[in-house]
């Protein structure tokens, strides 16, 4: 698995077929199939999954808090993911410009899935520069 | 499509600022306290994928996705900085889980979702038409 070609796709939004008729729901169902259809035979489709609308929220120090969440209101509520593996971000992108539940309000958050945790890259690059200014004084 | 694991959960790291304040070597402690959790976890079967994302990207929104902005995601409290999926029975398991992350303690949040079995996007929109043809 190269991390450095994996996009995570993030979808957020409140039910985009709330508002809709039974006729568009199908018709835009069907979209959605076909969507995820060519993605399968394109070959960049590595994971997709729905997520349940209710869930829990961890917080505080040893996770003491747990509270219900997300809201299921809340237009930020993540309700499913896809993760492809594409050659750019703007492949990516356009990937996601081409969900056909956009038109009804979702959103889609694209992002690069990293080789390791950013704060463990930042913490190294930190120390490495502290040792080469050590090494120059 | 892999991963349709029935039982799933997944976790959704959110906060990718809960490193401000702690020294380089604090960083790479729970960074690595992060990864050995998440090795653990793969071990005993629990984990089956896990991910760390960059801080960057973008956010795609309106008709035919012609707006495109970059996401507020470095300094946000509410960037989600990773996920792992779990294959666990039940909720009160997953949420035990969640409870181990390192981050915690540093202000980071893990949001505990179920997984859906059936196809994104299309699979409430399936139900609210059943209802309404019903």
């Amino acid at each position: 698995m190269d991390a450095k070609n994996e996009y995570l796709l993030l979808f957020r939004g409140k039910e985009w077929y709330s508002s809709l008729t039974p006729e568009e729901i199908q018709k835009t169902m069907d979209q959605i199939k076909g969507w995820f259809e060519r993605l399968t035979e394109s070959g960049k489709l590595k994971a997709a999954q729905p997520l349940k609308r209710e869930g829990a929220i961890v917080s505080g120090k040893t996770g003491r808090i747990v509270a219900d969440g997300p809201f299921a209101e809340s237009k930020e509520v993540i309700g499913g993911y896809v993760l492809v593996e594409v050659d750019s971000l703007d492949e990516a992108i356009a990937i996601a410009k081409s969900c056909p539940t956009l038109r009804f309000g979702m959103e889609v958050e694209v992002r690069p899935v990293a080789e390791e945790c950013p704060t463990m890259a930042q913490a190294r690059q930190i120390l490495a520069e502290a040792l080469l200014a050590t090494a120059a004084a | 499509m892999n991963t349709q694991t029935k039982n799933g959960y997944m976790l959704l790291f959110v906060g990718m600022d809960w490193h401000k304040g702690l020294s380089p070597e604090e960083m790479q402690k729970v960074s690595e306290q992060w990864m050995a959790w998440f090795k653990r976890l793969t071990e005993q079967g629990k984990a089956v994928a896990g991910q760390p994302l960059e801080r960057d990207g973008k956010t795609v929104s309106g008709k035919n996705g012609r707006v495109v902005a970059d996401g507020p995601f470095a300094e946000s409290k509410e960037a989600i900085g990773g996920y792992f999926l779990l294959d666990v029975a039940t909720m009160d398991e997953a949420v035990a889980i969640a409870r181990e992350c390192p981050g915690l303690a540093y202000g980071a949040k893990v949001e505990v979702r179920a997984v859906r079995a059936e196809c994104p996007l299309a699979s409430e929109a399936e139900a609210q038409l059943t209802e309404a043809t019903a």
